[in-house]
This record gives C-alpha cells, sequence and structure tokens, in this order.
C-alpha cells in the first residue's frame, strides 16, 4: 500500500496545471489572456481601443487578481469544496435556470425579508449589473459605436456591425444615457438602503461602518461623479469634465479592487445558493436520511454524510458511543431533546411526543 | 467587566418569557431562536430551557460553506450573514444542540446571537433579564467562581462541560441538583 503511494508521483503526468506555480496563478493567466483574445477580436485587431478607459482596464486586472486570491482561498475550505464542487457536477439540472433567475435575477427570497429591501435591492444590484454590463464591454473595446454616415450610429459588438440607428432614435437615446439611467437606480436604491439603516432597530443593532455604509458611500460616489459627468457635459459644455471623470475613475477603480474583500463580495459569490439548492434538490431526491430516534426524514443521506466529514476535518466528531448514533442522524426536535436528556438524564428523546410549539408571538 | 449567560437548569418553571422575550430583542424580527422543553412530558412539569451554547469551536461556523456565521469578539457565535447565507442548512445539521433555524421563504438560517447588540455593551440577553426563576443569568466571571465554591462537590460535576456537552462552550450551565447528588432548597 504505502509502496503505491511511493511510487505514484514518478508517474510523468502532462497536466495543463504542471505549467503554473499555483492555482491562482493559472486562473489568473488564463482569465488575463482570454480578456486580450476577446480584446483582440472585438477591437478588430486593437484598432478601436478607447484609451480613455485606460484607467479601468489595469483597475479590472487589479480586481481580477484580488478575486482570485479571495475566492481561491475561500474554495479551500472544506464545506465551500463539497459545495463547489457538487454544485459544478449538478449545475445542468433542469430547475437551474428557474433558480438562478430567482436567486440571481428576481430576489424572491430577499421579497419575502421584506417588499421595501427587496426594492432597494433591486434598484442597486441590477443598477450595478447594468452599469457593469455597459461599462466593461466599452472598457474592453467589445463594444463601440462608429458613425460611418452622418447622423447614424452604427454599434459594433465584438467587432461585427450588430445594428446602425438614427443619432437622435430611441436605441441612441438609451445607448447615451444608460449609465445615467443606472446611477439614478443606484442612488434611489442606496438611499433607500441608508434610510433603513438609520431608521431600522434590526439593521441599527448589527450595523458597522465599514462593513455595511462604506460600500453604499462608495456606490453613491461612483454614481453621483458619473452624474456630474453627463451634467458637465450637457449644461456646463464640458467644464471640469476632465478633473470630474479622473475623479469619476478613480472611484470606480478603488470600489473594483474592494469589491473581493468586503460586503459586496457576495455579487461574485452568491451563484453559489445555486449550487446549494440543487445540491439539496438531487440528494434530496436520491434519498433522504431518517432520524435514529424517531424516523423522520429530515435531510439528504448526502448532506447528513458531508456534514460528518467536514467537521471530521476540524477534529470535531459528534459521535455517541453510548447510545450509537450521531448528532447528525438525528432530526432537530430529537437532537434537542437528547441534549435536554444529557442534561437530565432522563431520555426526554424517547417519549414519543410531539414537540410543543417553541415559536412565541412576542 | 466580561459576563457570561449562565443557566441553572432546575430552576425553570416553563413560563417561556425567555421565548417571548427573544423575539423583542432589536435584531431578532420578532421571532425566537430559543427553546423550552419537558423533560418528561406525560409524567411531571419539569421544563429546561435550551438555546446556543456559544461553543468554543463552533460546528455551525466550521461547516458553513459561506462563512456566513461570524463569531464576535465576546465570543458570541452571531445569526448567519444575511448577504452571505446561501441556505445549504450545513449549520442545522452540524449542531451538536440542533439550535439554528432555517426560514424556508428567506432562504435564510437564524439563530440566537446572544442579543450581541445588548450583551457587547454588557447589557443581558433578553432572555436572562427576563427569567423569572433565575434559570438565566448573566453573571462576572467571579460570580460563576463564586457559585462553583458553593457547588464545589470535589467531582468536577459542578457544571455541565463534558461528558454532558460536546465541547466548551461561552455559556456556562450549572447541572441539576439531581446530577450532582445536591438537593436545592428554595
Amino acid at each position: 500500500m504505502a509502496e503505491t503511494v511511493l511510487r505514484k508521483p514518478m508517474k510523468a503526468t502532462h497536466s495543463i496545471n504542471d505549467a503554473f506555480a499555483s492555482k491562482f496563478a493559472k486562473s489568473m493567466f488564463l482569465t488575463v489572456s482570454a480578456i486580450i483574445v476577446l480584446m483582440f477580436i472585438g477591437t478588430r485587431m486593437f484598432t478601436h481601443v478607447d484609451l480613455n478607459l485606460y484607467g479601468y482596464m489595469v483597475g479590472t486586472f487589479v480586481f481580477i487578481a484580488g478575486f482570485f486570491y479571495r475566492f481561491i482561498a475561500w474554495g479551500e475550505r472544506p464545506p465551500t469544496k463539497i459545495i463547489i464542487k457538487k454544485g459544478i457536477k449538478l449545475l445542468f439540472r433542469k430547475s437551474t435556470p428557474k433558480t438562478s433567475v430567482n436567486h440571481l435575477g428576481t430576489y424572491e427570497f430577499i421579497w419575502n425579508r421584506g417588499i421595501y429591501r427587496w426594492t432597494q435591492h433591486l434598484l442597486i444590484g441590477w443598477g450595478v449589473i447594468l452599469s457593469c454590463l455597459v461599462t466593461f464591454p466599452l472598457v474592453f473595446g467589445w463594444m463601440y459605436f462608429t458613425m460611418e454616415e452622418s447622423g447614424y450610429y452604427t454599434i459594433v459588438a465584438m467587432g461585427m456591425d450588430l445594428i446602425t440607428v438614427p443619432a437622435d432614435g430611441v436605441i441612441a437615446f438609451l445607448s447615451y444615457n444608460a449609465l445615467n439611467i443606472t446611477a439614478i437606480m443606484v442612488i434611489i436604491g442606496v438611499c433607500m438602503a441608508l434610510y433603513r439603516r438609520l431608521k431600522n432597530m434590526q439593521a441599527k443593532a448589527e450595523q458597522k461602518f465599514l462593513y455595511d455604509f462604506l460600500p453604499l458611500y462608495l456606490l453613491l460616489f461612483i454614481s453621483i461623479t458619473g452624474l456630474i459627468l453627463t451634467f458637465m457635459n450637457v449644461f456646463l459644455h464640458g467644464a471640469g469634465h476632465y478633473a470630474m471623470s479622473l475623479i469619476h475613475q478613480y472611484s470606480v477603480i478603488v470600489t473594483l479592487i474592494y469589491l473581493p474583500f468586503g460586503k459586496l463580495a457576495h455579487i461574485p459569490f452568491r451563484p453559489l445558493s445555486v449550487f446549494a439548492r440543487n445540491y439539496r434538490e438531487h440528494y434530496g431526491e436520491q434519498s433522504m436520511k431518517e432520524c435514529k430516534v424517531c424516523g423522520d426524514e429530515f435531510v439528504s443521506t448526502e448532506q447528513s454524510q458531508d456534514v460528518v466529514n467536514v467537521l471530521g476535518t476540524n477534529e470535531i466528531d459528534f459521535t455517541m458511543e453510548k447510545d450509537g448514533f450521531n448528532l447528525a442522524e438525528l432530526c432537530l426536535p430529537c437532537r434537542r431533546k437528547y441534549r435536554i436528556s444529557r442534561f437530565a438524564g432522563f431520555p426526554t428523546h424517547e417519549v414519543k411526543t410531539k414537540e410543543a410549539n417553541q415559536n412565541a408571538k412576542g | 467587566m466580561k459576563k457570561r449567560l449562565y443557566i441553572e437548569l432546575e430552576n425553570c418553571i416553563g413560563c417561556r418569557s425567555c421565548l417571548a422575550a427573544c423575539t423583542q430583542c432589536g435584531g431578532h424580527e420578532e421571532r425566537n431562536r430559543n427553546y423550552v422543553y419537558d423533560v418528561n412530558p406525560h409524567v411531571n412539569r419539569q421544563t429546561m430551557p435550551l438555546m446556543c451554547l456559544h461553543c468554543e469551536n463552533p460546528a455551525c461556523a466550521r461547516s458553513c460553506p459561506a462563512q456566513a456565521i461570524q463569531i464576535h469578539e465576546t465570543g458570541a457565535v452571531l445569526s448567519a450573514l444575511v448577504e452571505k447565507c446561501i441556505g445549504c442548512q450545513n449549520c442545522t445539521i452540524a449542531c451538536p444542540y440542533g439550535i439554528p433555524k432555517f426560514d424556508e421563504e428567506q432562504n435564510l438560517m437564524y439563530k440566537c446571537d446572544l442579543c450581541i447588540d445588548r450583551t457587547k455593551d454588557g447589557i443581558p440577553p433578553m432572555c436572562a433579564s427576563v427569567c423569572p426563576s433565575n434559570t438565566l443569568q448573566w453573571l462576572t466571571e467571579e460570580e460563576i467562581e463564586q457559585k462553583q465554591r458553593r457547588h464545589d462537590l470535589d467531582n468536577d460535576k459542578w457544571v455541565t462541560s463534558m461528558p454532558y456537552l460536546e465541547g466548551a462552550t461561552n455559556v456556562k450551565v450549572n447541572l441539576p441538583g439531581i446530577l450532582q447528588g445536591t438537593e436545592k432548597l428554595f
């Protein structure tokens, strides 16, 4: 047995991973290469790079480095590793599109936490997502506008002429003003969030300035400087444009670099809730764990075993030798009653009676 | 001065004031996070409270893939961060005492946070501040030591650490007199 373990590394492998010093190096290299290739295609061989937006490009690369640093470290945690691995395997479940739209697009779970919070989150969330969908294609030249014929703009996407629209038409108007519209969405949403944080008891109890307020102020700062930029161009004939565009650019770059490390990290991280839902649904359909005391099905066999293993890697083991079960094999009411039995010395969990109502109504 | 939640189990009279008070904590959105159980429901009226014991090495946080369960500097194991919780429910399976509750509709776990908005400033948690029978108390280390001296039986049994619990906890639980071989005079 030991021999085979020793011999294993001797075997020559030709994995792509051997070319890189670490997972981080590999992810960085592949991502930056992919972006540059896409830029090459999108900008018709680098002939349409908007160098005004050069700062954003550098900022994005720094952001990607921070993103991989943060999320590779986080993905190494045993429970995270399991969810990611099994989540990717289950990605093509029939219910994935529906769950994704629900969790990442319409936020039904936030609606259930309160309509006010849903509204603010929808405005901020979609304001930011739409802004990114406009900004980054412009930064990397995946989308740009040309005017070959006077009065008509051609929208070029990935190097291909997509559509030619009148310069004073609706589509053109929405294109110029996309970031103004999203800025207004974000400003309204952030103001709602700030108001809630000032008034709501729950929020006041738990919030911290750096964790909860700073991201909101950063988003507000970006949106307001962006709108001021439009204001300067439209009403002040461009006075102060260059100074303001730098201020705006720096605010975006700082936010991008900060994004993977603060509260905003939940944006790239959130797709995991789809993984988690698939994981629960898939393994729940396969086989359910029966409570060792009352026999009720309460969790999938797979998840119960995964949790026991994860705790094992942390050197936590809840096997009750005397009673012949692991605590993870007991449904929640039985597990609580079992604890009472340990306190009282009387086997409360073995009394066949329904758990008394535990939900107080204030 | 650091204070701890201290539970004298057999004092419980089953009034469930702690449950009602829990709902009224500023950070609890009117949902209680603690439990009161009948010890032997068909035979007598003895009850005992059960709440998060704030493990020093919390299994819930260890099993959380999202790092949504944070540990406060006071030692309190906090409820899931709303933006991080992905609704996998690992914590409910991991907790050896079955404490975390899960809201399916909000896709969110919630648990006792020891009323962190109060206890971080030394104010007792809601449950301890309303308990009429001194089951739940908010005591300094010295007061807990005094309790220990009064219960000193030279058999290490005064407080439920191992083997009655699954590990060291920040909440101290006094074993019922019957397990300690003492009778309490009220």
